[in-house]
C-alpha cells in the first residue's frame, strides 16, 4: 500500500534520515520504534508531507506522493496524528473535528463520520462545545485521533500514541486502534516509545536508529529478538556490557 | 453633560473606524504571521478609487463600496501571488516576519508613489449633499458620515465574525492561524486559505478607505498614520484575536476622545502610543486576555 524507497531527508545541511526504505501492507498495523532523536518523527512527517525528502520516492497505491503538499496527501487517504497532537486549542471540539473533514469527499460524509467517532469516544460528544485547550490529556488524544479519522483515511499515522497518558487510557486508545483496524480495514503506522506495547499491538515492526532502519520483521519475532530485548526492554544478558 | 455625551459619541464613531482599519491588518497578521506595512496604503488606494468613482461617474461613495471591495480584493490576490507566496518557502513563521516587513514596506512605496502620480499629492475628500449634516442623539450631534462609518464597521466586523465561525473557509483560517502545519495535516489547503485571506483583507481596507474619504480626507502619504493606528488596535486586541479588534478600536477611540476633555487634542497620537507601550509591557496578549 505504502512504499518508501531509499529516502534521504535533511534539515538544512543536517541529514536526518539515511537511505530509509519501508513497505506497509494494506490492513496491517505497523510499529516504528527507536530511541529519542532516531528519526521516527522525521519519517512520519516525510510520509505526511510536512517535510520533503531530498532523494528517493514515496508511493501510495502506485501514486508518487513525495512532490504533493500535505493536504493533497490527505485527499489521497493518508492522515496523521502529529507528535504533541497539535490540536486547534482555541477552537471547539466540534470545530476541530470539522476541520479534520476538510477534503471534499470527507466533507460530504462528515455527519456520518462524526456519529461514528462520537460512538468510539462518547466523551467528545459531551464536550463538543468546549474549546479543545480545556480538555484533559486523554481527551485531547481522543480528539486528535477523532480529527484524523474525520478525513476518512485509509492509512493512519500516529506519532507518539501513548505519550503523557495514564496506563488505563493507553489501554483504551489501544483498544480503539485495534478496533478501527479490524472493523474499518484501516492500515495504521504507529510510532510508540513503549516498545512492548507497540510490538504487541502491531503485525510488523521497524527499528530505526540514528536515521537508519536497523531492523524489521514480524512484531512477535522482534519482541523476542535479542536486539530489541537488549536495546529497548532492559532485558540484556547478564554480564554483557553495552 | 452634553459635552461628555458628545465626546463619547465621537469616540465611538472614531473607534469603530479604528477597528475597521485594523480588521484586515489583523487578519493577515494572524493567519500568515505577516506584518503588512502596506495595509495603510491599501486603505488609501481604496479611498482614491471611491473618490474617482464619485468625481468621474458621480457614484455615491457608500454605493461604490461593492466595486471598491472587488477591485481591492483582486489587488490582494495579485500581491499575494506575486510577492507574498514566495516567502512561504521559509517553513517557520519567525523567518517570514522580517522579510514580510521589508517586502510590504516596498509595496507601500510603490503604492504611495503610484497614487501620487495618478491623483497628485493634494488632500482629497468626497463632498456629497449630506456631508456635514448631523443627527441629534441624546442632545449631542453626530455627523451622518460618522454614523455611516460606525454602522459599516459593525456590519463588516459581524460579517467577518460569521465567516470565521460559521463557514468552512473561516474554520480553515482559524486553524491555520493557530497551527498551519497541523491545518495542512488535517487536509486544509493552507496556501489557498492565505490567498483568500489576502483578498479579503485588501477588500476590508477598501471599505475603511471609503469611510475615511467620505468623513475625513485622504492624501497619498496618509497610509502610514492609519497603519500605526491599526497596529495599536491589534496590540490592544491581542494578536490573532480577530473578534476583539472592533472592541479594541472602540476602547482606543473612546480613550483618545475622552482625553480631549482634559488635555489638548494634539496629544491624541501620543496617548495612543503610550497605551500601545503600556499594553505591550503589562498585557502583551491584549487587553481582553484572561491571563497576561
Amino acid at each position: 500500500m505504502l512504499e518508501i524507497n531509499h529516502i534521504d531527508v535533511f534539515y538544512g545541511d543536517l541529514q536526518a534520515l539515511w537511505d530509509v526504505s519501508m513497505a506497509i501492507d494494506e490492513g496491517k498495523i505497523v510499529a516504528l520504534v527507536g530511541s529519542n532523536g532516531a528519526g521516527k518523527s522525521t519519517l512520519m512527517l516525510s510520509i505526511s508531507g510536512l517535510i520533503k525528502p531530498k532523494t528517493g520516492s514515496i508511493c501510495f497505491e502506485g501514486i508518487r506522493l513525495d512532490k504533493l503538499p500535505a493536504h493533497r496527501r490527505v485527499e489521497q487517504g493518508i492522515s496523521m496524528v502529529p507528535e504533541g497532537r497539535r490540536l486547534f486549542s482555541q477552537m471547539t471540539v466540534l470545530e476541530n473535528l470539522e476541520v479534520g473533514a476538510s477534503v471534499r469527499t470527507a466533507r460530504k460524509a462528515r455527519f456520518d463520520t462524526l456519529k461514528w467517532i462520537y460512538g468510539l469516544f462518547p466523551i467528545l460528544s459531551e464536550r463538543k462545545k468546549q474549546s479543545a485547550g480545556t480538555l484533559s490529556g486523554g481527551e485531547q488524544q481522543m480528539l486528535a485521533i477523532g480529527r484524523v479519522l474525520m478525513s476518512q483515511p485509509r492509512l493512519l499515522l500516529i506519532d507518539e500514541m501513548s505519550l503523557g497518558l495514564s496506563p488505563l487510557l493507553v489501554q483504551e486508545i489501544s483498544r480503539v486502534i485495534e478496533d478501527i483496524n479490524q472493523s474499518r480495514k484501516l492500515t495504521i503506522l504507529v510510532v510508540e516509545q513503549d516498545v512492548q506495547l507497540a510490538l504487541s499491538l502491531a503485525d510488523r515492526g521497524y527499528i530505526i536508529e540514528n536515521g537508519r532502519i536497523v531492523g524489521q520483521g514480524e512484531a512477535g519475532e522482534l519482541l523476542c529478538s535479542e536486539q530489541v530485548k537488549e536495546a529497548y526492554l532492559g532485558m540484556g544478558l547478564p554480564g554483557k556490557v553495552k | 453633560m452634553n459635552a461628555v455625551i458628545q465626546t463619547v459619541l465621537i469616540g465611538i464613531a472614531v473607534g469603530a473606524l479604528y477597528g475597521l482599519v485594523a480588521l484586515g491588518f489583523g487578519l493577515i497578521m494572524g493567519v500568515m504571521k505577516f506584518v503588512n506595512i502596506a495595509h495603510g496604503s491599501f486603505i488609501i488606494v481604496g479611498g482614491y478609487i471611491a473618490y474617482w468613482l464619485f468625481t468621474l461617474l458621480g457614484i455615491d461613495p457608500y454605493l461604490s463600496i461593492p466595486a471598491v471591495m472587488l477591485v481591492m480584493f483582486a489587488m490582494g490576490l495579485i500581491l499575494y501571488r506575486l510577492l507574498f507566496s514566495p516567502l512561504l518557502k521559509y517553513p517557520r513563521a519567525e523567518m517570514r516576519l522580517d522579510k514580510s516587513l521589508l517586502i510590504t514596506f516596498g509595496v507601500t512605496w510603490i503604492l504611495d508613489n503610484t497614487v501620487t502620480l495618478l491623483w497628485t499629492p493634494d488632500t482629497r475628500s468626497v463632498v456629497t449633499s449630506y456631508t456635514g449634516s448631523t443627527i441629534d442623539i441624546l442632545g449631542a450631534k453626530l455627523g451622518l458620515t460618522g454614523l455611516a462609518g460606525l454602522i459599516l464597521a459593525v456590519l463588516v466586523a459581524v460579517a467577518l465574525h460569521v465567516i470565521l465561525t460559521r463557514t468552512y473557509f473561516g474554520k480553515h483560517v482559524r486553524a491555520a492561524t493557530e497551527d498551519s502545519g497541523a491545518a495542512s495535516l488535517s487536509g486544509v489547503n493552507v496556501q489557498g486559505t492565505y490567498l483568500m485571506s489576502c483578498g479579503i483583507a485588501a477588500a476590508l481596507a477598501g471599505v475603511a478607505g471609503v469611510v475615511i474619504v467620505s468623513s475625513y480626507s485622504i492624501a497619498p502619504s496618509g497610509g502610514l498614520d492609519w497603519l500605526l493606528t491599526g497596529m495599536v488596535v491589534i496590540v490592544l486586541a491581542g494578536e490573532g484575536n480577530i473578534a476583539f479588534i472592533l472592541p479594541a478600536g472602540l476602547v482606543l477611540g473612546l480613550v483618545q476622545s475622552i482625553s480631549t476633555l482634559f488635555v489638548s487634542p494634539a496629544y491624541q497620537q501620543p496617548i495612543a502610543l503610550i497605551i500601545f507601550i503600556l499594553v505591550l509591557m503589562f498585557k502583551p496578549k491584549g487587553l481582553f486576555a484572561s491571563r497576561g
